[in-house]
Formats: C-alpha cells, structure tokens, sequence
C-alpha cells in the first residue's frame, strides 16, 4: 500500500474542528430552543465560530497538499 | 465473483478501480452499469408517476398517495418555502432533480443492482452544470446583466481597499466553487459510502475464508456491513435533499432583490 | 427556517475554499516564480484573513 502522512495528519487535524463545529451548533440548538427570540442575536455569533473551526479545518486540508 | 478471483492472493482493499466498471455488452463503452443504470432510473421514475398519477381519484389510492406524497415534498418544503413566490415554474425542474438524485442514490443500496450510479462523478457535475444555467439564467434575465454581475462583486458598504481582498473571492465563490462543491459533495459521499460498504462486505467475504479465529470475528464485519447500509440509506436520502435545497436556494438568491 | 442556515454553512464553506484557493495559488505561483517558499504561507493567510473577514461582512454584522 502506497500513501502520503500527510494526509493522514489531516484526518487527525480535522477532529477537532469537526468537535468545534459539532459544539457551537450544539451551544447554538440550545440557545435557540431555549429562547427562539434570541435568534438573530446568536446567528451571527454561530456562523462564526463555525467560520474560524471551519478556517482551521480547511488550512489543515491545504497545507497537506501543499506542504 | 470478485472475491473468488482473490481468495488466492490476499485481501485486495477496495479502492477507486472498483468504480471502474467494464462494459455490459459487448465493447460498446456506452453500456457500463452506472450509464444503464441511468436509463433504468429514468424508466423507472417515468413509470411510476404516469401509473401513480393516471388515475387520479378524489380519494387517493395507495400508489397515488405515495407519488402525491412526495410531489408534495418537493412543491412545499422545498420550492415554496425557499423561493417564495413564483415558485411554481421551478416546481418540475426541483421535482425531476430530487427523484433522479434520489432514486440513483438508492440504486447503492438495491440489492442485485448495488451501485449508486452518482459515485461517478462525471454525473453530479452535469447536474450541478444544468444548476448553474439555470441560476445565472434566472438572475440575469431578473435583474439585468450588469446589475447582477454588479451585486455579485461588490457589495456596498465595505471600505473601496477591502475590494481588492474581498471580490476575487466573491467571483471565485459564485462561478467556480459553489457549483463544484454542489457536484463533489454528492458525488463524495457516494463514493465513500459506497467504498465504505465494500471494505466491510468484502472483508468479512476474505475473513470467512482464513483460519478459524478469523472465521468468528466475520459475522461481526458482516453486521457492520448490514448496519452501514441502513445508515448508507439515510445518506442517500438526505443527499438527494440536501442537493435539491441547495439549487433551490441559489434560485432564490438570484431571484431576491438584495442579498 | 433552518434552510437558511444551511445555506449559510454551505457559503461559509465556499468562501473560506475560496480564498485559499485564490490567494494561496497567488503565493504558490509566486513562489516557483521567484524561487522562495514563504510566499505560499504569506498567500494562505491573507486568503483566509479576507475570507473571514467577507464571511464578517456577510452573516456577522447585524
């Protein structure tokens, strides 16, 4: 069997932000179920915490093809 | 089949070549199973709505619940809820997208036939091709070339410096990457599914031929495998769904007026 | 309802590809130009940086 590490580092690299995401939309359910007039306060909040844990996942998938 | 040919040789993991599929009849390269089961679906999907739908009854039989049932998703959940008014016009072009995906996704896991026929990439791109005409067809003919164009690249409000940063990646998003990401999306998880499915099925087939240690622990990769396959359905499923919102979104976004 | 958050996740998604894609090739192109290699690095952050920021524009300022 043939393969590059790499890529294999970016599996493991892509735990956490898979972790991250599922926490903040989780944080997110809650919050919304909880208070559905909070709504527009919390979507901005959500989509970016998912835009940095999704940022980090999307370097990691580069990085193993560039480096 | 397959795995006689390598209970000789070792385990062979499954890997790309297997979505390689030689011709069915003679070397015509026009007859490979996923092209034929591109056909079936289209007959198939034909079939069922013209008998679902032919005799319609005030009180509907079993066959025209079903058919009706699933129109109905598409016409309500999907287009009238996303795209608002004006909806209906999208309504057929949602409905053949969602029952195509849909019933091509289940073909993976129909057993004899056992190949989703989107794990080949070439057709989700042509789906996401027609997507794409379909979207930028809608906005230019709604808003005017130059306006839609316009709105796509710069967007008010945002210092003139940010413009140099920010619309290459507006034009990039908009023209290249969402299309592929709509076509490679369904075509991954397809694949890897599909992959997914092989590596337990084929496994425990090759752990059932070894010593007899070996021969206990295959049933467990063969509950793995029966397993996945009720998860692969929910998959499939959720594919064809999600592809079908999304094109209806994008329509929605280039029929409104303001982002 | 939640439609519209999936869409936002999926363009979310799409603009931080993007921006990688752009300004990293930028740097990648730059660099078997000139014969260096940091400017691909130079090139991923900024893409990302615009594209987080782009991402601030779009969904995060209410």
């Amino acid at each position: 069997m043939t393969g590059t590490l790499n890529l294999v580092g970016f599996g493991l690299a892509a735990i956490g932000p898979g972790i991250a995401t599922g926490l903040i939309f989780a944080a997110y359910i809650n919050g919304v179920a909880r208070q559905p007039e909070a709504r527009s306060v919390l979507q901005p909040i959500a989509f970016l915490g998912f835009a940095l844990a999704e940022a980090l996942a999307l370097f990691g998938l580069v990085l193993a093809f560039v480096l | 089949m397959r795995v006689l040919l390598r209970s000789g040789e070792g385990f062979v993991p499954p890997s790309s070549n297997d979505f390689e599929l030689p011709p069915i009849f003679g070397d015509n390269a026009y007859t490979t199973k996923p092209i034929l089961l591109v056909f079936l679906s289209v007959i198939l999907i034909s079939v069922f709505f013209i008998i679902s739908s032919r005799k319609a009854a005030v009180v509907p039989s079993k066959l025209q619940f079903a058919g009706e049932s699933i129109y109905s998703f598409v016409r309500n959940d999907l287009a009238k809820d996303v795209i608002g008014h004006d909806f209906l016009r999208f309504v057929p072009y949602l409905f053949t997208l969602f029952t195509f995906i849909l019933v091509n996704n289940l073909f993976g896991i129909i057993p004899l036939l056992q190949f989703p026929s989107m794990s080949r990439v070439s057709f989700p791109y042509v789906l996401a091709m027609t997507i794409y005409i379909v979207f930028h067809y809608v906005g230019i003919r709604k808003q005017g070339a130059l306006k839609y164009f316009k709105e796509i690249m710069f967007m008010p409000g945002v210092p003139k410096a940010a413009y140099i940063l920010i619309t290459p990646l507006e034009i990039l998003t908009f023209f290249v990457v969402r299309p592929l990401t709509l076509a490679l999306r369904l075509f991954a998880n397809m694949f890897a599914g599909h992959l997914l499915l092989l590596v337990f099925i084929l496994g425990g087939d090759h752990l059932l031929q070894g010593v007899i240690g070996l021969k206990l622990i295959s049933p467990f990769a063969f509950g793995i495998g029966i397993a996945l396959t009720f998860f692969e359905f929910m998959v499939q499923c959720l594919q064809a769904y999600i592809f079908t919102l999304l094109a209806a979104l994008y329509i929605a976004g280039a029929l409104a007026d303001e982002h | 309802m939640a439609k519209r958050e999936e869409s936002a996740m999926w363009s979310i998604f799409g603009y931080l590809l993007s921006g990688l894609l752009f300004w990293g090739g930028i740097g990648f192109g730059l660099d078997k130009w000139l014969n260096t290699s940091y400017f691909t690095l130079i090139g991923l952050l900024v893409g990302i940086s615009g594209a987080i920021y782009l991402v601030w524009l779009r969904f995060g300022r209410e």
